[in-house]
């Protein structure tokens, strides 16, 4: 075993390589050979191959010293307007040398994420050094990006993996890696990481690890039930049994200890509320609360605060279905 | 001194008693027993004025001889008033009924309860003989605190008319604070009057000094700047304060906690936070008390952001009056129910603690030496906030706990630093963002270090991880 992480030893390095998104990966290939690419937007879920499309497309275009050419920024990490002031001017101001391709590549992962005076400030840059720079933005949901930009772009918009695509891709890195994959095994891994293809490499290699290259359905669960997922249903159940305080505490140590970002606990709760075993209407009530939660938390509320009146709501509702 | 630049306590001192707020029946008894004396010298002498600080004493002798047009001479506690130096300031005066000009004159011996046994030597006893032959009125003005103050002034208190001061009530300050803000051309808002007033527990003086605090050079007060006041008296140690707060039956009463704990609101926050599930055992009584406290959280928010301070006074209702006013069903039992749940929990035969309330919180004390057991034993009640007392073999569960954020905070900060340098190296190396790699990769990562040496240490050297970053990652958490 070597090559550290599998989703990355296995991500594709070309365009070619590309096993699904054939549409757009067709319309990249002939960017790459006009030579030319206008700013790009790609849309979609995650790990379903936005930033490979664009790495493999960096590739393709300039070849194996492609690093010397593009500038990869995450907008969750480099927040703000500061950010785009330098970083991405002093990049895009400098014509890219020794190369037949007359411009560099810059890649805003999470583009959505930037704050609405932050993309005005990126639109303007854009437009400026169009001439020794392209833009790729990439995010989740077009709509979190302002018009003008989308106006400035061509939009790909990047499709979940389908069941198919993603069982074999699971399988063909487990046969490579000397892995026995049992078919409930692949079932786990789908049911668990939908079409995210990053998600179920990990999973898979993490469950390799724990069983000695054994994997099926009960390996894919243990390692399920140690990550945040796991966690944050624990808390559910500790809530919606009236043990407010123990879930609290671990709700602090997701919070603190674990270093988890509050949205992304309360999807989790949200998608755990869906799944658990209540009746129908009690989902809707919950899914009501949740939503309130969410939007306060944008408003700049404190995670810990809301999320623990959200719990004690888990409690009431525990007891009333009790009744 | 103009009236501008007097103090504002001095300033709307009042000039006759209809002015005097509140103690109407006190006044009564006072003006009657002055009045008594255009008949010729009454029984009783003098008038001994007694009550708490602030509520008009000695106003009210001053506006009296105002309003009867008497000439008052004044003993106060920056006299000496030893026997000698009395006999010489009033002795006198005490035998003289009008003064050189005509007017009719009345003693006012002042700040009674500063005369002191031994710089003042003789001074009660000498005061006590003034009264005796006085052929003018005499008024005595003293601050009662606590008990026995009258026992030394046996002498006086038997030659006195006794008439007691009771604080201001809330209305007549009200309407009092009203008039002075009119007369300054300022404007309060009600709230922050009202907080001025309710504050200051009916010490009229202190008010003014606090509406002068924050009134000065402002066009118009809000309830922030009263909130921000600094409480000059009595300041509740926290758990006390909270103790008040839970057993709150209006939101005057809950409210109050805000100024006399001796702790920022944020950080009572954080107390009300981290003791309102002990406190609410109900769940409903819960789901209501968080609430408050999240919609508390949001008031701060907006304040904050809008930079609209006066916004504060809506946080501050909803954590206190809108969690003290949620507990309606629980039983209020929390600590010792807290204790008995967890002792339950631990597989010991019934009996084997004894669980009692005491003044410092709930004890815990094991009928027997626990061995080997005490320390699992002593890790589940430290984890409540207990603390094990070395004599009388016992824990202590104090009623309320402090925030254990900052505790925490601060136990995992190498932890926390670990992690974000890893997320760093894990960011890059997946092109993924920092927070991905905590909520998403790290965890999946942990799981592969613990679970397969040989994977750990590619992975290791291929995030190029140093020696004490792999080993947090191999740790079980």
């Amino acid at each position: 075993m070597s090559g550290g992480m599998w989703a990355e030893k296995y991500r594709p390095q070309t365009l070619d390589e590309m096993v699904n998104q054939t549409e757009i990966v067709s319309r990249l290939m002939n960017f790459v050979k006009d030579r030319n690419l206008p700013h790009l937007l790609f849309v979609g879920p995650a790990g379903v191959g936005k930033t490979t499309s664009i790495l493999a497309l960096a590739r393709d275009l300039y070849g194996s010293g492609y690093r010397n050419y593009i500038l990869e920024l995450n907008a969750s990490d480099e927040r703000g307007i500061n950010v785009i002031r330098e970083k991405v001017k002093n990049f895009a101001r400098t014509a890219a040398i020794s190369s037949d391709v007359p411009f560099k590549i810059l890649i805003m992962d999470e583009a959505d994420s930037l704050t609405s005076a932050a993309q005005h400030a990126l639109r303007r840059t854009m437009e400026i050094y169009t001439r020794t720079c392209r833009f790729c933005l990439i995010g989740n949901y077009s709509e979190n990006i302002i018009e003008p930009i989308q106006s400035r772009c061509s939009i790909f918009r990047f499709g979940p993996l389908s069941e198919g695509d993603m069982k074999n891709w699971v399988t063909t890195i487990a046969n490579k890696e000397g892995v026995n994959l049992f078919e409930e095994g692949v079932e786990a891994i789908y049911e668990a990481a939908q079409g995210d293809l990053r998600k179920a490499t990990n999973l898979l290699q993490a469950a390799a690890a724990t069983q000695q290259g054994e994997v099926d359905d009960v390996t894919i669960y243990t390692v399920l039930g140690k990550v945040s997922p796991g966690k944050v249903r624990e808390m559910i159940n500790m809530g919606l049994k009236g043990q407010f305080l123990d879930a609290r505490e671990m709700l602090r140590t997701l919070l603190i200890d674990e270093g988890l970002a509050a949205e992304d606990i309360i999807r989790i709760v949200y998608s755990e509320v869906l799944r658990l075993g209540i009746p129908e209407q009690w989902k809707v009530k919950l899914s009501d609360t949740i939503g309130e939660v969410d939007y306060r938390l944008t408003q700049g509320a404190r995670p810990e605060i809301q999320l623990s009146a959200l719990i004690a709501k888990l409690a009431l509702v525990g007891e009333e279905m009790g009744r | 001194m103009t009236a501008e630049s007097q103090p504002w306590s001095n300033r709307f001192r009042p000039c006759c008693l209809a002015d005097v707020a509140g103690n109407q029946s006190a006044i009564y008894q006072l003006r009657s027993w002055m009045r008594s004396w255009e008949k010729g010298p009454p029984d009783q002498r003098a008038a001994f004025l007694f009550g708490p600080p602030g509520v008009g004493k000695t106003c009210s002798v001053v506006a009296l001889a105002n309003d009867l047009d008497y000439d008052l001479l004044e003993v106060n506690a920056s006299d000496y008033r030893t026997k000698k130096r009395l006999e010489g300031l009033v002795g006198r005066a005490s035998l003289q009924t009008l003064t050189i000009t005509g007017r009719r004159r009345m003693i006012l011996f002042d700040e009674m309860e500063g005369v002191s046994g031994v710089e003042d030597r003789g001074g009660i006893s000498s005061i006590a003989s003034i009264i005796k032959e006085s052929r003018v009125p005499v008024v005595l003005v003293a601050t009662s605190t606590g008990e026995k103050w009258e026992d030394k002034f046996r002498p006086l208190v038997d030659l006195s008319l006794l008439i007691e001061f009771h604080p201001v009530p809330f209305g007549d300050m009200i309407r009092r604070l009203q008039d002075c803000v009119k007369e300054l051309g300022i404007s309060v808002d009600m709230d922050a009057l009202e907080l001025l007033a309710d504050r200051s527990e009916g010490d009229l003086r202190s008010t003014l000094n606090d509406l002068e605090a924050v009134a000065r050079g402002k066009k118009r007060v809000t309830l922030e700047d009263v909130e921000s006041l600094s409480d000059r008296d009595r300041k509740d140690y926290t758990p006390d304060a909270l103790m008040k707060l839970f057993s709150a039956k209006s939101l005057r009463d809950a409210r109050r906690i805000v100024s006399s704990t001796h702790i920022g609101y944020d950080d009572l926050y954080d107390w009300i936070y981290e003791n309102l599930p002990i406190v609410l055992d109900d769940s409903s009584d819960l789901a209501k008390g968080m609430e408050a406290l999240a919609r508390a959280d949001i008031h701060q928010s907006r304040a904050k952001s809008t930079q609209e301070y006066r916004l504060l006074k809506y946080m501050f209702n909803e954590m206190t009056g809108g969690v003290a006013l949620s507990k309606t069903r629980s039983e209020g039992a929390g600590v010792i129910k807290q204790a008995r749940t967890k002792i339950a929990t631990l597989g010991f035969p019934p009996g084997a603690f004894t669980v009692t309330e005491t003044a410092e919180g709930v004890e815990i004390k094991p009928v027997r030496y626990l061995g080997q057991d005490w320390r699992r034993v002593n890790s589940v009640f430290r984890g409540m906030g207990a603390q094990w007392m070395r004599e009388g073999g016992r824990w202590l569960l104090p009623y309320f706990r402090p925030p254990q954020l900052i505790w925490r905070y601060r136990r995992t900060w190498h932890s926390r630093r670990r992690l974000r340098s890893v997320a760093a190296r894990v960011a890059e190396r997946c092109h993924i963002s920092s927070k991905e790699a905590v909520s998403e990769v790290i965890p999946l990562i942990r799981v592969m270090f613990q679970g397969d040496k040989a994977m750990a240490e590619n992975i290791s050297s291929w995030l190029e991880l140093e020696k004490k970053e792999a080993d947090w990652l191999k740790r079980e958490t």
